[in-house]
């Protein structure tokens, strides 16, 4: 816009989301700077060959990422999930191969109940993943139930389960190893990352507690959903740019692929579900409670962000797939480390088909005349 | 490099895709959307929902009008010009506001959202002074005069052509498919003024055209929607005086580009169909799983897009390009308001009762439809403009 057309003070309504820019920028730089050395072959070889990558996690709370979110009695800078943005991104950006996600979402959420965050890696136990029940039986409570496609949970010391009681939020800090209490069956998801199995019958539990979260009625999988679809916008990202780059240098016909027009079309649709997806993502991290902020329409963002991510997931990977041929559908070639990981992470933590159900049952309850105040205000129902 | 030996780092020294960082509009312009919605909810009380549907081309002057006492049309323009001085943010939320509320408002639209803004930046000062305060009253409306018989996406190969005269120029030639000509007081032409050369983009001008003037002559077209609201305008030896000329001779490409991305960077394109979404929802019952997700779908994308054109407003008030990021939210705005029908067939085809709101809403959207990726670029030009972003041309 011109200087004519742009008034003094145009500016003064402008706030970016992010509260403290400074405390981001930081976090990018060391995400870059760690991701970049570190995420390579040898930690993506140690994971294929079912070995936790213990190098690549050690540096990755060194870096003090697995803690951020958590208090500064907690060894945790406090950080709000905007703070955190590049590394739920970077995890998805550089497909770094570790449950970083879920151990940030548990140690927040133990840390703001005042409890000890334990050392290592936490796995999430959504209701999602099956029914877990409280035995409030005389003696000490104790987990019962099935728990499928938890990731990550062989190499976790400790999970972090939703048991809605005695309410929503309820939650239960369980350490997995305890022989015949907590069987494990192991299993993988489609990029080769464990997903496995749990089967809990009277196991220990090391400690009861409620959400510190009230603005979300299951905590877990709202935290994870958000951070899956930061993930997903930044595979998208490292999609696009990989094939934006090929296409430029694979030559047929005499000249690079990317001077056809069909190719150009192919990825301008996929940058727009990139910029749709990393859009979506970003307004849920910017509104995802934390030791920080309450997220008062955290629970709308982050519905609308896993679903609107999941979509572009679905649209995105099959694009790059297109544009880099025969190549792109090797073992040799990278591209399948962020695709796999897009299949994988749009089934967890809420599928399209239960968020989308979530979403409609509130805007058909709603009503025409609700639709659109909805939406300014993201949030169905109240003032 | 050749296939197969992409490193990592090469894939992280690659271009950044497009951005667009999420934007809140702070408490004033939260206060000023409860006043938009008082006076909408007044000014458009016992108005029927499917002429709702239909705001996109209902045209009421004495609307406009009323818009213009309030302050909402030239919201950030300079006082001088009959402006408000406000900011984007609040702008935004105006236009968005009257869009949701499928308010009646095409007479002044497009001399708001690029005519105006065009003239303050690039008319002489003496006739921007004369003409803008007029849009900002609401009073004076614009149409844009680009497309052609044999011009549509390749604007460069118009042929309506400006002669220089002693005194100013003469207009001949015809546009086509133009939007609100039969209401419009005045016409941003784009026309030839030096032959075609080399560069393909020069020898075009841009030019005020009184809808007036001896010459000019105004045929309606109808839609397929059964509606007028373009037209061809033919232009017979119209003398333009000098100061007609917009901007610098022979610039009228990289003028119209600039005007284009106004027209591109609004709410409006992804809510010139929502009547559709919301009779959708009264016609659904919480008990319908496949409705539940079909519009539960539909909310995650309204949502999505209204941040992102939040997000695109925010770039105009940095003073940022907002071409790219508008032709992303364009796109799939256009995308997503062209599903509503077919949403709407899957849940409700061969079942909607004769006369409802929902079948005349539908029957109306659906048939509508089809212009919302060809007008203002088409589906094709905006993919252009994405490709060219990335590097790609």
């Amino acid at each position: 816009m011109s200087a004519a057309s742009v008034p003094p003070g145009e500016s003064r309504a402008v706030q970016h989301d992010a509260r403290d820019d400074s405390l981001r920028a930081e976090i990018e730089r060391s995400v870059q700077r760690i991701f970049d050395e570190n995420v390579d072959a040898a930690a993506f070889a140690e994971v294929e060959r079912g070995e936790w990558p213990q190098r690549l996690w050690r540096v990755a709370v060194d870096a003090g990422f697995a803690a951020a979110p958590a208090r500064a009695a907690h060894a945790g800078i406090e950080a709000s999930w905007a703070d955190a943005w590049p590394i739920l991104h970077g995890i998805g950006f550089w497909q770094v191969p570790l449950p970083l996600a879920e151990t940030m979402i548990g140690a927040m959420l133990l840390s703001m109940a005042d409890a000890v965050v334990p050392e290592g890696p936490i796995a999430l136990v959504d209701d999602a993943c099956g029914g877990v029940r409280l035995d409030r039986a005389p003696g000490e409570p104790t987990l019962t139930g099935q728990a499928s496609r938890v990731p990550w949970a062989r190499h976790c010391r400790w999970a972090l389960v939703s048991i809605r009681d005695p309410g929503p939020g309820g939650l239960a800090l369980v350490e997995l190893k305890q022989g015949e209490r907590v069987r494990i069956v192991a299993g993988a998801n489609l990029a080769g990352e464990p997903c496995d199995e749990l089967a809990f019958a009277d196991a220990r539990c090391a400690l009861r507690i409620d959400s510190p979260l009230p603005a979300l009625d299951a905590p877990l999988r709202h935290l994870a959903a958000m951070a899956r679809s930061a993930a997903i916008a930044g595979a998208l990202d490292s999609l696009l740019a990989q094939s934006v780059r090929y296409a430029g240098e694979r030559v047929q016909f005499g000249r690079p692929i990317g001077n056809f027009q069909a190719i150009q079309h192919a990825l301008a649709l996929l940058a727009g579900e990139t910029v749709a997806a990393r859009t979506a993502a970003l307004v849920a991290a910017g509104s995802a409670p934390s030791i920080a902020s309450a997220g008062a329409s955290a629970a709308f963002d982050i519905a609308v962000a896993k679903l609107r991510c999941s979509e572009a997931a679905s649209r995105g990977a099959p694009i790059a797939h297109q544009v880099h041929g025969a190549i792109g559908f090797t073992r040799e070639h990278p591209l399948h480390r962020a695709t796999c990981r897009l299949w994988s992470w749009r089934d967890e933590y809420g599928s399209d088909a239960h968020w989308a159900e979530q979403l409609g049952r509130e805007a058909i309850g709603a009503g025409s005349q609700e639709f659109w105040p909805a939406l300014t205000r993201r949030r169905f129902g109240g003032r | 490099m050749t296939e197969g030996r992409l490193d990592d780092d090469d894939v992280r020294d690659a271009a950044q895709s497009p951005r667009i960082e999420p934007c809140v509009p702070d408490a004033g312009c939260e206060r000023l959307r409860v006043e938009v919605r008082e006076f909408l909810a007044e000014s458009l009380s016992g108005y029927p929902a499917a002429a709702r549907a239909r705001h996109w081309s209902a045209a009421d002057p004495a609307f406009s009008r009323k818009l213009g006492e309030r302050g909402w049309i030239g919201m950030t323009w300079p006082r001088r010009f009959g402006g408000h001085e406000r900011s984007q943010l609040e702008r935004y939320v105006v236009l968005e506001e009257l869009l949701a509320a499928g308010a009646p408002v095409a007479a002044h639209w497009t001399a708001d959202r690029q005519s105006g803004p065009l003239l303050i930046r690039y008319a002489r000062p003496t006739l921007a002074a004369r003409i803008v305060p007029g849009i900002a009253r609401g009073e004076t409306y614009f149409c844009i005069g680009l497309s052609e018989s044999d011009t549509g996406s390749d604007l460069a190969s118009v042929r309506t052509r400006a002669t220089k005269t002693a005194g100013g120029w003469l207009l001949d030639g015809a546009k086509l498919w133009t939007t609100g000509a039969h209401r419009a007081h005045y016409m941003i032409a784009l026309a030839r003024t030096a032959a075609r050369s080399e560069s393909r983009h020069a020898g075009l001008s841009q030019f005020l055209v009184d809808m007036k003037a001896p010459g000019v002559r105004v045929r309606p077209i109808r839609n397929q929607a059964d509606e007028h609201d373009f037209n061809e305008v033919s232009f017979e030896r119209v003398e333009l005086p000098d100061e007609c000329l917009i901007g610098t001779e022979g610039e009228g490409w990289a003028q119209a580009a600039t005007e284009l991305a106004f027209e591109r960077s609004g709410p409006e394109r992804y809510l010139s169909g929502m009547r559709l979404m919301l009779e959708m929802l009264d016609a659904s019952s919480t008990d319908d799983a496949r409705a539940r997700v079909a519009l539960g779908r539909l909310v995650a994308h309204y949502a999505t897009l209204r941040q992102m054109s939040l997000g695109v407003a925010g770039l105009l008030a940095r003073g940022e390009d907002p071409a790219l990021a508008a032709a992303i939210v364009k796109d799939l705005g256009a995308s997503l308001e062209q599903s509503l029908p077919e949403v709407a067939h899957e849940l409700f085809g061969g079942s909607m009762p004769v006369g409802s709101t929902l079948a005349e809403v539908a029957a109306y959207i659906t048939r509508a439809a089809p212009s919302f990726s060809l007008r203002g670029g088409t589906r094709e030009i905006l993919r252009g403009i994405v490709a060219r972003g990335l590097g790609l041309r």
